[in-house]
């Protein structure tokens, strides 16, 4: 049974960093504009087939691909946001976020018009598990995928802590108009936390299309889990991101020794139902209404 | 009258009629060359979106080859397709307009259960004949009065199959892994009946096919220590499944539907998909259908559903001919004369059409079977191709 | 013709009581109620079941919808007293998965994802015409009854405390108002009409399942509201019907672009309601309809000077 809780809790781990990486850029959003911005579904998906198309067509190997990922989703994102969500400042986070639905749909519906909804693979190996301790197991790949997540993580501390534009981006999620007197310019800042929101979207949503599969409709099958993830760490936190994916992961993974696997969600959103009670501005959460 | 007079009034009275025929109201001619129409129906979009658009185009193709080859008795074929979103709202709307707005005299190829479940009152209501892919057994247990017919095999005869291929590959421990579908209790069901005849045993886990991992459900299974899993979901949720299979080291065997595991899904991911054994509903070995479905697909191993779509419109429009009438009610009388009862047997529609208007009787053997059907719709009785993913490929293993 | 277009407009009628279920809660309220769904389908198959072969005549199954939907809007409120609003959307959504799980699963209850069958229409289902006539009368009639009585409530203390509590909570409360009991009320009655759309749905298509039940038909109301334009039960209602007018119409003009595979009119159709709400959002960011300036009422008290 220890065994078996075990094995379950490194799954949840695997399974949670992959969400966090995606989860990590809604945050960020969120964090600086001061919207959810529910288009991060379908920006992983164009992330994914971004990626694709290099490993595909160019042959690069994994890294250049994940490169291209993110690349390719920050693009998408900005051009989303300056057609459809920067209009709409006047109007409130709650249109924004509307506008940003449609605009999912859209970002969809381009991908499903390009490529078909035909499944796609990358040419990448897929690797066994190694075996530890004799009965645990951990894929090379996943472990890949949770260093590149502390990577991500640490590299975008580092960028909010060390950097002119992390700190820029900062000042604007605490206080707009304050940054704004120091001459600090929003709509820069704005620009780069969508391209980087964005492009961890991508990127995390190549490293899932690896685990998985590749087709428009994955954008949708993300969106709930990552918007979770996000809102039990803390929206607009970042390392709440992380931690709210990765408790989303374990907690999904683990109830499956207990109760029907099939209600994997219910518990999830049970959990997070549970910990906002007590902590109701989420794990790492800090914002004021 | 004489004789003679009474033969006279006739012959002027035949010649009246055949002037009259001759100078018969323009419309009343064109209504006999008035396009055929049909509709599919078919997810374009959503989750069943990787199997909608290659039977639209399937059936599609067929149109065409027939509208090529001079149309039914002279008429040209139509054919709309519409997206049901794999939702039924959307699915009923779609059907809606098929039925009010275009008219079509037959819905083809819609997917999804429930999407089928709720189209179906529209079509018998307006007398709209439904041909479906969908796997629910309790489809053909609606009230349609001879409006629906299904080209999927129903849940009693897909288990037993299945349990008695596991058997035949060895299994004495089959662990049952599954979405939650319309069909699913019952497949496990009718499986397990056959696999506890042969002396082995099996267990059923449920799974949500919209998560990124199934690690811990592989884990569940493998506790079982099972020698041999069986995949019960789609393309999809299955590609994830055999992937985290493949990385928790299992090395029994596996089993799952033509679907599933299809030609696409082995290319994409040829490690994992090695050694898959897969089952589809077929007709025999060396069947002219399947061969030309699969030159329409541009695929040697051409997915069940394309094969049943292809059977559906060719069914369809051969029932047209043999009625000589476009409609739904007629598609209904006539589709069993087509499909089964002996005669000349044909694979393909434009054969069938020929030998049709030359007087003659036909049977369709098709590319999903011998399509023969029974009095609620469902098919009597088909082969199975037993196929294995071989380096990425599909390979056939028998007919049987 | 004319009976596809009937059966669009009883479709339509019944995105409107989705839709003014979202302005009541989100609109006038404040409060967003991202699982839709979950209360539209509690409707269902509340009627579903209890009209099962005529145990229970067609109008109770309708009362039984507004009750059900009405107890599972107050039971998801009270599981949110504390929380913050922003965070009644993912409990909300959590509760409207958590239903389709149930509706999928739990087979003993609700056949699973066979769906429910052959569900009671009231009237004779042939002709169909005739048929689809009656259910857009019954619709039509209750949509009106919606608009008319949210219009009434709006306008009515009720309905400007509500605004109070949806500009600033603390303030409303400061001012005497009951605001998590008035919060409770404007939900769970939101949640009546959405269960009432249900039970209407289902009962004229005469057939539900879990499938139904999707997220994208809650994105496609909270559209449709945000185009028409929230805060206004007509906003809603023209929104809604604007909706399925678009979703029909797009079909026609796909039929007719050339030299696309079914694949890509598909695509392009989900496309066009994309953008078609960004575009009615560029050129007017508050909807069709937007809400208008509340005046105080008049013969207000002038303020006191000190005595």
């Amino acid at each position: 049974m220890i065994d078996a809780l075990v094995q379950a809790l490194i799954n949840g781990v695997i399974a949670g960093t992959i969400l966090a990486v995606p989860a990590i850029g809604f945050s960020a959003i969120f964090a600086v504009l001061n919207y959810p911005n529910f288009t991060i579904g379908s920006l992983a998906a164009a992330g994914a087939y971004a990626g694709y198309l290099a490993n595909t067509q160019l042959g690069w190997p994994l890294a250049l691909a994940l490169g291209a990922a993110f690349a390719g989703a920050a693009v998408v994102g900005v051009a989303h946001e300056w057609a459809a969500v920067r209009p709409l400042q006047k109007a409130g986070a709650l249109i924004m976020a509307i506008a940003s639905l449609a605009g999912g749909i859209v970002v969809e519906n381009l991908l499903r018009f390009a490529f078909g909804n035909e499944q796609r693979g990358y040419e990448l190996p897929l690797a066994r598990d190694i075996v530890f301790a004799e009965v645990y197991r951990i894929g090379p790949q996943q472990m890949k995928n949770f260093a590149m997540a502390l990577g991500i993580m640490a590299a975008i501390w580092a960028f909010l802590r060390w950097t002119r534009t992390g700190r820029s981006m900062r000042a604007v999620a605490d206080n707009r108009d304050l940054a704004r007197l120091r001459g600090i310019d929003p709509e820069r800042v704005a620009v780069v936390t969508v391209a980087v929101g964005a492009g961890l979207a991508g990127f995390g949503g190549m490293l899932i299309g690896l685990d998985t599969t590749l087709e428009p409709f994955m954008g949708q099958r993300l969106l709930l889990s990552i918007f979770a993830a996000a809102v039990l760490g803390g929206l607009g936190s970042i390392p709440g991101a992380v931690a709210g994916a990765l408790l989303i992961g374990v907690v999904e993974e683990v109830s499956v020794l207990f109760i029907n696997p099939a209600y994997k969600s219910a518990v999830a959103f049970a959990a997070i139902l549970l910990v906002l009670t007590f902590r109701p501005a989420g794990l790492f959460g800090t914002r004021q209404g | 009258m004489t004789i003679q007079q009474r033969r006279r009034t006739l012959i002027q009275g035949a010649s009246a009629l055949a002037a009259g025929a001759l100078f018969a109201p323009a419309f009343v001619r064109a209504q006999a060359n008035a396009p055929i129409k049909l509709g599919t129906l078919t997810p374009l979009t959503g989750a069943g979106g990787p199997y909608g658009p290659v039977m639209a185009n399937t059936v599609k193709a067929v149109v065409d080859t027939v509208n090529a080859a001079g149309g039914v008795r002279g008429r040209r074929v139509e054919l709309v397709s519409e997206d049901d979103q794999t939702n039924p709202e959307a699915g009923v709307r779609a059907a809606r307009k098929l039925i009010d707005v275009d008219k079509v005299s037959a819905i083809m190829g819609t997917w999804a259960s429930s999407v089928t479940t709720a189209v179906a009152p529209l079509c018998w209501e307006s007398k709209t004949f439904l041909c479906t892919v969908s796997g629910a057994d309790s489809i053909t247990q609606l009230p349609h009065q001879g409006y629906l017919v299904r080209t999927q095999p129903n849940t009693t005869l897909q288990g037993r199959k299945f349990g008695e291929f596991a058997l035949e590959l060895g299994a004495k421990r089959v662990f049952y892994m599954s979405p939650q579908t319309p069909f699913t209790q019952s497949v496990f069901a009718n499986i397990k009946a056959a696999l506890e005849k042969g002396g082995a045993t099996a267990e059923l886990l449920i799974y949500d096919d919209k998560k990124p991992s199934l690690r811990t459900e592989v884990d569940q299974a493998l506790r079982f220590r099972p020698d041999l899993i069986f995949m019960g979901g789609y393309a999809p949720d299955t590609t994830v499944l055999v992937k985290d299979v493949f990385r928790a080291n299992f090395r029994g065997k596996l089993l799952t539907l033509g679907y599933a595991v299809n030609q696409r899904v082995a290319e994409a991911n040829p490690e994992a998909t090695e050694g898959v054994y897969t089952m589809a509903p077929s007709p025999a070995e060396g069947s002219g259908a399947f061969k030309r479905v699969a030159e329409i697909v541009k695929n040697a191993n051409p997915d069940p559903y394309s094969c049943q779509v292809y059977d559906h419109v060719s069914m369809v429009l051969m029932a047209i001919a043999q009625g000589r009438d476009s409609s739904g009610a007629a598609i209904r009388e006539n589709i069993r004369k087509v499909s089964q009862g002996g005669g000349r047997a044909v694979d393909n529609a434009v054969d069938g059409i020929r030998a049709i208007v030359a007087g003659e009787k036909v049977d369709y053997n098709g590319a999903s079977g011998p399509c023969d059907f029974t009095d609620i719709g469902d098919i009597l009785d088909c082969k199975f191709r037993y196929e294995q993913a071989r380096k990425g490929k599909i390979e056939l293993i028998r007919v049987a | 013709m004319e009976n596809y277009l009937v059966a669009m407009l009883v479709t339509a009628g019944i995105y409107a009581l989705l839709a003014q279920s979202v302005t009541l809660a989100w609109g006038m309220t404040g409060l967003v109620n991202l699982g839709l769904a979950g209360f539209w389908a509690i409707g269902a198959y509340a009627s579903a079941l209890a009209t099962q072969g005529g145990a229970v005549p067609v109008p109770v199954g309708l009362l039984l919808a507004l009750a059900a939907g009405a107890v599972a809007g107050i039971v998801v409120t009270f599981s949110t007293l504390r929380l913050r609003d922003d965070y009644l959307a993912i409990v909300t959504l959590g509760f409207a998965e958590v239903v389709r799980l149930v509706a999928a699963n739990e087979i003993w209850l609700t056949r699973g994802s066979d769906g429910i069958s052959n569900i009671p229409g009231h009237f004779a289902r042939t002709p169909t015409f005739g048929f689809n006539l009656a259910w857009l009368a019954v619709v039509t009639v209750l949509v009106f009854a919606v608009w008319w009585a949210l219009r009434r409530l709006a306008a009515a203390p009720w309905g400007r405390a509500l605004r109070s509590i949806r500009e600033d909570q603390t303030v409303a409360s400061v001012a005497g108002k009951p605001v998590v009991r008035m919060k409770a009320e404007a939900f769970a009655i939101s949640a009546a009409i959405a269960g009432l759309a249900g039970a209407l749905y289902g009962h004229y298509s005469s057939y539900i399942a879990p499938d139904l039940f999707q997220p994208l038909v809650t994105i496609y109301v909270f559209l449709a509201v945000t185009a028409g334009g929230n805060g206004r039960a007509t906003g809603a209602v023209v929104g809604a019907y604007l909706l399925i007018a678009f979703l029909e119409g797009t079909r026609f003009v796909a039929d007719a672009v050339p030299g696309v595979t079914p694949l890509q009119a598909a695509a392009l159709r989900e496309m066009a309601v994309g953008v078609a709400l960004i575009l009615v959002l560029r050129l007017r960011p508050q909807g069709l309809f937007p809400e208008r300036n509340q005046r105080a009422p008049s013969g207000a008290a002038p303020l006191e000077s000190s005595r």
